[in-house]
């Protein structure tokens, strides 16, 4: 499929034996390829530099329908053309025949802390929480270490694309649309401040001191009301439109980094995600959102159902967070968490699933997908929750979702649906560039073989 | 419980006092001496002589501290002091038999002289010694009715003795009734003693199994030191294993204190593997365990400490309400009713309640929730009497026993009663007392001075205790009085009233005193004008009358489950004879592989075998499986849901702690691991010690009794733990890994060495025996591959170093978990016959756990290492097949994906000839899932367990209807009994008055 410079994607991938036999046949694959041991990690490619024809596949748009033995074609980074295998293939393109295989657009994650985080209990090593509650203008992008190991390991479960978020204090700051491909963050970016996130208050929780827990052992202010709270909220929308109002009609004001970074948020041109999970949290968060005028998503949602009918009116989409956490009440069923989705699309309520764990696990994003399906999701809307739903949610539909011409090339080869692990994902193409499938786990995997190799002769005494 | 009352428990000292058994006494007597006669005659009275035995128009005669004579009709004898107690009723006087009476907190600094090493024991602790109660709770407990109480000292793990006492107000000397009866445990500690072990239940009971050891070895210890004539260095003092010495003889009672039924089940196995005399002090949830409780004698003292509903005030409220709490609200006042029906023995105790006015009440509500009077008597008084050896002298009305009688107004069990007195040794406590004059009525005043004004009308209502009223003057609007108060004993009244209501700014104050019909007083009006008044009666009061106590709260039909909480079973599901499965895809994980188009055939609970086209034994359960996949039942080697605790981390080293010892049943992950195919795991120690506690297997037989989810005749392991966690306590040692590795060396060579002083003293049997250590012993099991190891790590340095232990001491390392870089040194691992137990893709999330990858399982397996996963999580506990299924992306075939989470598991961790394959005898556990267990999209059907469904989809829909309409019902039933406008009353309407407020 390729001729990258290092170890092949499709030759790493293990045999399906743990035979002797088996095994070396497999050393014999990966370890012979020239400067295999060098590798330690995926290498970064460089943008497409002319086009590529994939044939034969069945493709999987997600929003214009499946093509089976079809072909589509990349340049320039983009979708130029989707078709049958009667196709016209451009001249100069590089043609790959994916006979049998699927073609899926690029997964979604629609909240993660990928690139921002790298080992959960080494404090130093997160950048996920500023200081204080206010943070409208901290912008995720900036802070994504592009060299970080987890990208390597999301992108392997089919995950192209991912909404890197902060997540301390009252409003949170912008996330960030990312292509988990290029030597810098700026190279991934795709759109810096593509949400504003705010985590709306629990109004059933204990009063704590402070509020938002700006950070560690930090000594706050006596504790707030629910009330206050939300009102905290309020105002700070209510200034950052004044401070929209004085800019827009030429006053002379000095300048505020945080108002001004709620502006795109105020004006509708980025969402503002609203973390809310029980029902009265998500009722008065939609409430909310709908008198201040924003572009309102719900993000959580573990009791959506309660608010099912008042979602699919107000036309309030929902990032589910949890699909495969416990069930929130012992008397709901053991499957609360994972038949939610189904439940939610029965009741015509817009949703994309997101990975709930974190940085360090955006690889289970397609089991979070893949478990609503079965509990009842169709598969295709399970699909949709971690691509064209995310996407559209969060104002990148334009550039990624679906396999449509003019998106961006961001795709996976696999040999099955990417949501369920009986299936494989071979090749992943990010803006038209054939990726380097090496993760820090297969690196592990390949150096470790050779270990077992080099003993394994040696006759062992147990 | 008002302050007056207690004022009034105090005033009534003088009244009187025994002198009759002076020539038992000692204490010289100075001054002038106290004969008042104690010779009483109660007349009139309805006598509740005992259960069942009403007398009417009854006398009791006193006389020095007893009940003389006993009779309907009886006149007074001369001379005697007759109180007058027409309508009022007399029961014997209550028996607690588990009082918290203070007076047992530790000196400042703690406990001095040779006690015990831990702060915790303190058995040496005597009630009967240290008897100096708290003044108040005597009072308090008093004024309940209770004349005698078991003082058990409430302080530590090992409390100390109990003793009978009096509640009189008499000198210590002359209170104690039987000294040090029974030895107080509780599986609370103490945090106030102090002491780092133990801090988890299972440390406790560790403890206590060590100290009943201790306190056997002790005196033998002692009498060899003696008997060589004192040749050599004597063995410990300790007054705590000294004090034990009788209860390890089971000749002198151990009284648990349990707060759970859990801990009833533990006291009660405790009792049986120590052979003690056990008494029980209850905790309100023994409805749950009636069927165990059924047939057995030994005392148990319930506490009526009965839950608050729970608030459903508002829809998000009552989504968030549990069916195990609102059952609880519901059930926990029928505990007694429903222990009566059972015929358990069983007394009450005012103890647990958070305040003792809740007492009464409570007893109230249990009757109205079905305890018969009697027996509710009975548990106050004979049944308490019997246990505690006093029931000659206590527990009835009759000749000869102790004068302590209890003086209601109204049926103390049904009615909104109050207790007036309570006689205690013959001596009376004044209680409450009935209003000596009562100013409640309207009265028509007129004044002296026409000047203030001529005439008005004045109405007073209310608890005497709170009283309010009205004044009219006439022509004048009426005006309520403000703050008025009255002193009931010389019915003197004083109020104010707004000046308008004679047409005045400002306030004018009122005096009144009231003989019998007449009210004579004074005014002082704003403007300085004093006037003076005088009126009659012209209606009397009628205050509510005393009203029969009612459950506010509907009966339901709320049927026994267990647990007693969401998804509860009422029973156990069936063991059909044999069940055949019929045209499935078995994974069998044994010699026969996956097989198409087979049938799994199953009887009395066993694996018969796997083939084509079985025939079916008569009456066989069939099940079509059509489409379906059968596997066996999954296993998890290590979880941490259902038992109490997790982490005993008192000491670095804690072997001798056992999980097993603290199953609990009430968790619902059990539940929810078998909707998710899973039937057996182990269920581990924390990970807070190089070496932690012992290991249990289970098997999740939902609906069972914690004992019964253990898995008889397992393999015994023991938790080791390397790395990041046994070294992050900064006062403890170790802090290093190389501390980790020697912590554990030294105490294999301390195992060695307490091994040889035993063998030495097998063979000579000369000095001083030695004392037995259950840390030794587990250590020395160790040694002997009798209890293996299951070590939890992450990187391969350590892993290592506890691999080359094992080798130069000759302990098996049966598994090494986590193990993210397990890995990097598999071929050792195989070289040693060690297992791995790993996850499917957890990584990164502390520095130890950076270096995993995904291809774990993988690597070991091609190095031939046994190889399971594990989920060390509740959560993914209940999805181990899509744990297994995860490593079809690292290239591991379809059968071997399954077998770490079968075969492979049970081998791993050395059950594989019970459990893990579908094979001829093994353990009928299988999974019937409704496509490739190993793909996302699949879930479990059917879960069994030794041949008995324990989950499918159809019962799990009936279960959660049911668990629908009880919750539903509940919630009903709290917001009927919920006063509208406050708080949940508990499912007691009944509220004490204030002291007068019935009459």
């Amino acid at each position: 499929m390729s001729s990258s410079l290092i170890t092949h994607p499709s030759t790493m991938r293990p045999m399906t034996t743990t035979t002797k036999s088996a095994l070396f046949a497999l050393l014999a694959s990966t370890l012979l390829v020239p400067g295999a041991v060098r590798a330690q990690e995926r290498m970064t490619v460089p943008p497409q530099d002319k086009p590529v024809a994939l044939r034969g596949a069945t493709i999987h748009t997600v929003t214009k329908g499946t093509i089976t033995n079809g072909t589509i074609v990349l340049d320039r980074g983009r979708i130029a053309a989707i078709g049958g295998a009667d196709l016209a293939i451009p001249n100069g393109a590089r043609v790959v025949d994916v006979t049998g295989k699927h073609i899926y657009p690029g997964l979604v994650d629609a909240y993660s802390t990928v690139g921002i985080t790298e080992i959960g209990a080494v404090d130093v090593s997160n950048d996920i929480n500023e200081l204080g509650d206010f943070n409208p203008n901290v912008r995720a992008e900036v802070a994504v270490n592009a060299e970080s190991r987890h990208i390597g390991t999301t992108r392997s479960a089919g995950v192209l694309v991912s909404f890197s978020t902060p997540e301390g204090g009252v409003i949170s700051g912008l996330s960030s649309a990312l292509n988990l491909e290029g030597w810098t963050w700026e190279e991934m970016s795709m759109k810096g401040a593509a949400a504003l996130n705010v985590r709306w208050p629990d109004p059933n929780a204990r009063p704590r001191r402070g509020f938002g827990g700006g950070g560690r052992g930090q000594a706050g202010p006596p504790p707030k009301t629910y009330a206050e709270q939300v009102q905290q909220i309020k105002d700070w929308f209510g200034e950052a439109r004044a401070y929209r109002d004085a800019v827009k009609s030429g006053q002379d004001v000095r300048t505020d980094s945080r108002y001004a970074a709620m502006i795109p948020a105020l004006e509708g041109t980025i969402p503002v995600v609203v973390a809310a999970e029980g029902a009265a949290q998500i009722n008065d968060a939609i409430t909310w959102g709908k008198a201040e005028g924003v572009k309102l998503v719900i993000r959580g949602g573990r009791d959506a159902l309660f608010v099912a009918d008042r979602l699919k009116a107000e036309n309030v989409p929902v990032i589910l967070t949890s699909t495969m956490a416990a069930p929130e009440r012992d008397y709901e069923g053991y499957d609360g968490a994972y038949a939610m989705p189904a439940k939610l699309y029965a009741a015509g309520v817009k949703f994309a699933i997101a990975g709930g764990s974190g940085g360090l696990y955006s690889n289970r994003l397609p089991w979070d997908a893949g478990v609503a399906v079965a509990f009842g999701l169709p598969e295709e809307e399970a699909l949709k929750s971690v691509t064209i739903n995310a996407a559209t949610f969060l104002g990148i539909a334009d550039k990624v979702g679906s396999l449509e011409v003019g998106k961006e090339g961001t795709l996976l080869i696999t040999t099955g649906t990417p949501l369920d692990m009986t299936s494989n994902i071979e090749q992943s193409y990010i803006q038209g560039r054939e990726i380097n499938m090496m993760d820090i786990h297969k690196w592990f995997f390949q150096k470790y073989m050779e270990k077992i190799k080099q003993q394994t002769p040696k006759k062992v005494v147990p | 419980m008002s302050v007056t009352r207690f004022l009034l428990g105090l005033t009534a000292l003088a009244v009187s006092s025994i002198e009759a058994q002076q020539s038992s006494r000692t204490q010289p007597i100075t001054g002038l001496r106290d004969n008042a006669t104690g010779y009483h005659a109660l007349v009139g009275a309805r006598v509740v002589t005992g259960p069942g035995q009403v007398l009417t128009n009854a006398t009791v005669v006193v006389r020095n501290g007893l009940i003389t004579a006993v009779g309907a009709g009886l006149a007074a004898p001369s001379g005697a002091r007759v109180w007058d107690m027409k309508g009022l009723t007399v029961y014997p006087g209550f028996v607690d038999a588990s009082a918290d009476m203070g007076g047992d907190a530790p000196p400042q600094g703690g406990d001095v002289g040779p006690t015990h090493w831990n702060p915790q024991v303190r058995a040496w602790f005597s009630t009967t010694a240290n008897l100096k109660d708290d003044s108040t709770r005597r009072i308090a407990l008093r004024s309940l009715g209770f004349g005698t109480v078991l003082a058990v000292p409430r302080q530590g793990i090992f409390r100390g003795s109990a003793s009978v006492v009096t509640l009189s107000e008499a000198g210590v000397r002359e209170r104690v009734l039987r000294p040090d009866i029974a030895q107080s445990i509780a599986f609370q500690r103490s945090f106030a003693l102090g002491g780092m072990y133990p801090n988890s239940s299972m440390g406790t009971t560790a403890l206590m199994k060590q100290t009943f050891m201790d306190a056997e070895w002790y005196p033998r210890a002692w009498a060899a030191y003696e008997a060589s004539g004192r040749a050599s260095l004597p063995p410990e003092t300790s007054e705590a294993l000294a004090a034990l010495g009788k209860a390890v003889k089971g000749q002198q009672p151990v009284y648990f204190e349990t707060t759970s039924e859990e801990e009833y089940l533990r006291a009660y196995k405790l009792a049986q593997d120590y052979k003690l005399t056990p008494w029980f002090r209850g905790n309100g949830q023994e409805y749950r365990l009636i069927d165990v409780l059924k047939g057995r004698p030994q005392p148990l003292v319930v506490p009526l400490a009965f839950p608050d509903a729970p608030n459903v005030s508002s829809p998000e409220a009552a989504a968030n309400a549990t069916l195990s709490d609102l059952r609880h609200w519901y059930l926990a006042p029928t505990n007694p009713a429903q222990l009566a029906a059972a015929g358990v023995p069983f007394a009450i105790t005012a103890d647990g309640l958070s305040s003792l006015q809740q007492f009464l009440p409570n007893l109230r509500t249990a009757v109205a929730r079905g305890l018969a009077p009697d027996k509710a008597l009975a548990a106050l008084t004979t049944v308490p009497a019997t246990w505690l050896g006093i029931d000659k002298s206590h527990g009835t009305i009759a000749a000869g026993k102790a004068a302590n009688l209890v003086v209601t107004a109204g049926d103390l069990f049904t009615e909104e009663s109050e207790v007036r007195d309570v006689w205690v040794q013959g001596v009376r406590y004044g209680v409450t007392r009935p209003p000596q004059v009562d100013p409640r009525g309207t009265w028509t005043i007129t004044s002296s001075d026409p000047g203030a004004f001529t005439s008005a009308i004045v109405r007073i209502e209310g608890p005497l205790n709170r009283i309010r009223g009205t004044i009219e003057i006439s022509g004048k609007r009426s005006v309520n009085l403000t703050s008025a108060r009255i002193t009931t004993e010389t019915g003197r009244l004083e109020a104010t009233f707004p000046g308008e209501a004679i047409g005045l700014e400002g306030s004018t104050l009122l005096a009144g005193s009231v003989r019998d019909q007449e009210f004579f007083g004074w005014v002082s009006l704003p403007n300085g004008t004093d006037a003076t008044y005088r009126g009659t009666r012209t209606e009397a009061y009628e205050g509510p009358a005393r009203g029969a106590v009612a459950s506010r709260v509907p009966k339901l039909d709320l049927p026994f489950m267990r647990p007693s909480m969401e998804f509860g079973r009422t029973a156990a599901p069936p063991q059909p004879a044999a069940v055949l499965v019929r045209n499935a895809t078995v994974w069998t994980q044994g010699a026969q592989g996956k097989m198409q188009n087979a049938d799994l055939l199953v009887q009395a609970g066993k694996v018969v075998r796997v083939g084509q086209k079985l025939t079916a034994p008569a009456g066989a359960t069939e099940i079509d499986a059509t489409g379906k996949h059968v596997t066996p039942g999954l296993i998890d080697p290590h979880t941490h849901s259902g038992v109490s605790d997790v982490n005993e981390s008192g000491f670095a080293i804690v072997p001798e702690v056992q999980m097993g010892d603290v199953v609990t049943h009430n968790n619902i992950w059990f539940y929810r691991q078998l909707a998710g195919g899973l039937t057996t795991t182990m269920i581990k120690h924390g990970s807070a010690n190089p070496i932690g506690g012992e290991n249990v297997y289970v098997k999740t037989r939902w609906g069972s009794l914690p004992d019964e989810y253990k898995i008889t005749g397992a393999p015994r392991t023991v938790k080791f733990a390397l790395g990041e966690n046994p070294k992050r306590s900064p006062t403890r040692y170790p802090n290093t890994r190389m501390g980790v590795q020697e912590i554990i060396r030294d105490h294999f060579l301390a195992a060695r060495d307490y091994r040889k002083e035993w063998q030495r003293w097998e063979k000579e049997k000369t000095g001083i025996p030695p004392r037995r250590d259950l840390r030794m012993e587990a250590i020395l099991d160790i040694l002997d591959q009798k209890l293996l190891v299951s070590s939890h790590g992450y990187r391969a340095d350590e892993f290592l170093a506890l691999v080359r232990l094992a080798e130069e001491f000759g302990f098996r390392i049966q598994t090494l978990q986590h193990g993210v870089e397990a890995f990097k040194i598999a071929s050792e691992l195989k070289a040693s016959g060690v297992a791995a137990v790993v996850w499917s893709d957890w990584g990164a999330f502390k520095m130890e756990a950076y270096d995993n990858t995904t291809y774990n399982a993988r690597l070991l397996m091609e190095a031939g290492v046994v190889t399971s996963l594990h989920s060390d999580n509740a959560e993914i506990s209940t999805r181990m097949n899509w744990e297994a299924g995860k490593l079809l992306r690292t290239g591991v075939e379809e059968v071997a994906a399954l077998s770490t989470v079968t075969n492979q598991s049970a081998k791993a961790i050395a059950i594989d000839n019970r459990v893990g394959s579908l094979e001829a005898g093994k353990d009928a556990d299988f999974v019937i899932w409704n496509g490739n267990p190993l793909s996302q999209f699949t879930k479990a059907e059917q879960t069994w367990v030794d041949g008995r469904r324990y989950f499918s989809l159809e019962e799990d829909k009936a279960l959660r209807a049911e668990t629908a309409r009880q919750r539903s019902q509940l919630i009903q039933a709290v917001l009927a009994a919920t006063p509208a406008e406050g708080t949940p009353a508990a499912g007691a309407p009944a509220r004490p008055r204030g002291p007068g407020g019935s009459r």
